[in-house]
């Protein structure tokens, strides 16, 4: 494996900041050694800076892509933290239900964003249906978004190994929304046709998708400097229906880098309302 | 870890006692049947790491029928199926059906005992991840629950500082 040097790490972290926003940490130099192992194979690169100016060369991205899809963190799992999951039940879906009361069908829109191989929002899709009795009285959105055209192409085939729905899935959840295949799991189409999933870089902002009511973006700005913090929860905002919710991850703090959302509390559960 | 709890299932009793012997002297610990039944009774009792299995077997239970029963009552029980007549299609069969690998008899004592450890290999890192993974989760609960607190006051703060400011600025 070849090493990176410290000079390299810079150049390299500014070019991955700016085609992605994640920050890289110059502690972490191993993880970009091991992840982009096989992609210097590959190029035939015996550099980092050779690399770099490859990708810098290449006007139609397919390796800036590929250094995005060796260099992002997919980790992920089914009803991951449950609490997001019994706030939805218990509160977010309830006060849609009850705001739009008179609407038919009534319109659920959630975007699970930086949705990695789909287990969140096909998470959220299970519980819709175990929650909701009619599901024909509802017009539902459910759109997964990610970085990474790879774990977009998994989300949309609804297929998971056992190592990952052993993650977060009840026996009894499994059996039911999921079909046995070997050694895989794949997803009922009944619930599969219930999401939409493409891919989409979070540092633009979403186009073509309509406004939510829900946002997911769990563990994402954790990757960001507060720079890219803020232009991410700017870029959810601007599609968040009047009162939307956002639920982040429990590490990571939203009031300092971005002014239109309101903390809120729910018993355990904690979530932001768009001013 | 440092070593597997195996079930052995062949109804070739000469085989049977030399296969628990080699597993034995890889230092695992191994208990034997001799029809599936037999199995998925000793399965129903104890926990296994792994299930070593002739494929063709006299009664109402093939290899096949105890590797879905095994998969079926904990899918974390490996499952190595072992036949005279092994044939790609046949072991293609099994594999999409869960199992682990796919042995031709005579078996080779080495080649399944260098399988198992494998099996050991992927289970002890399978519990390093769940180790490192609650780990992860202790950390992040008590941090997340200090930043909501702290996020709230931030809040609270920054609501109170422009309701000052806003009568300062009334004020001149």
């Amino acid at each position: 494996m070849i090493k990176i040097t410290q000079d390299e790490f810079k150049v390299f972290a500014e070019y991955v900041r700016q085609i992605s926003g994640l920050c890289l940490d110059q502690r972490k130099a191993y993880l970009i050694e091991t992840r982009l192992k096989n992609l210097m194979r590959e190029q035939d690169c015996d550099s980092y800076m050779a690399l770099y100016r490859k990708a810098r060369a290449d006007t139609g991205k397919s390796l800036e892509n590929k250094i995005i899809e060796a260099i992002v963190t997919h980790e992920t799992l089914f009803f991951r933290d449950a609490w997001p999951f019994d706030l939805l039940h218990e509160k977010l879906l309830p006060d849609i239900v009850a705001m739009r009361e008179a609407e038919s069908p009534l319109p659920i829109r959630i975007w699970s964003a930086g949705c990695a191989t789909g287990q969140e929002i096909y998470s959220i899709a299970m519980m819709l249906r175990e929650t909701l009795s009619d599901l024909r009285k509802y017009a539902i959105t459910l759109l997964g978004t990610d970085i990474s055209a790879t774990a977009i192409a998994q989300a949309e085939s609804g297929t998971y190994h056992r190592f990952e729905t052993d993650r977060g899935l009840s026996s009894i959840r499994l059996r039911r929304f999921f079909v046995p295949m070997g050694n895989n799991w794949q997803i009922r189409d009944d619930l599969r046709a219930m999401t939409t999933f493409k891919t989409h870089h979070l540092m633009q902002p979403l186009r073509g998708s309509g406004v939510f009511d829900i946002v997911f973006c769990r563990n994402v700005a954790i990757y960001f400097d507060a720079e890219g913090q803020k232009r991410l929860f700017d870029n959810l905002a601007t599609v968040m229906a009047r009162g939307g919710r956002l639920i982040t991850g429990s590490t990571e703090s939203v009031v300092n880098v971005c002014s239109r959302f309101k903390p809120e509390r729910h018993q355990r559960a904690f979530f932001y309302q768009l001013r | 870890m440092k070593n597997l709890r195996i079930l052995v299932v062949d109804d070739d009793h000469f085989l049977l006692s030399i296969t628990k012997k080699a597993i034995e002297k890889a230092g695992h610990q191994v208990e034997t049947a001799g029809n599936g039944a037999d199995a998925l009774d000793l399965i129903s009792k104890y926990p296994f790491d792994g299930v070593v299995t002739d494929l063709k077997m006299p009664g109402d239970m093939d290899g096949i029928d105890l590797l879905e029963a095994v998969k079926a009552a904990d899918r974390d029980t490996e499952v190595i199926l072992m036949t005279s007549h092994a044939t790609v299609a046949s072991a293609v069969t099994a594999m999409k059906k869960g199992a682990a690998d796919y042995l031709q008899k005579p078996v080779n004592f080495e080649e399944l005992n260098l399988r198992l450890e494998k099996i050991r290999q992927m289970k002890s890192l399978i519990k390093d991840a769940d180790d490192l993974r609650e780990a992860m989760d202790i950390t992040e609960n008590k941090a997340g629950q200090t930043i909501r607190e702290l996020e709230m006051m931030v809040a609270d703060l920054q609501s109170r500082l422009s309701a000052m400011e806003k009568r300062l600025a009334e004020k001149k």
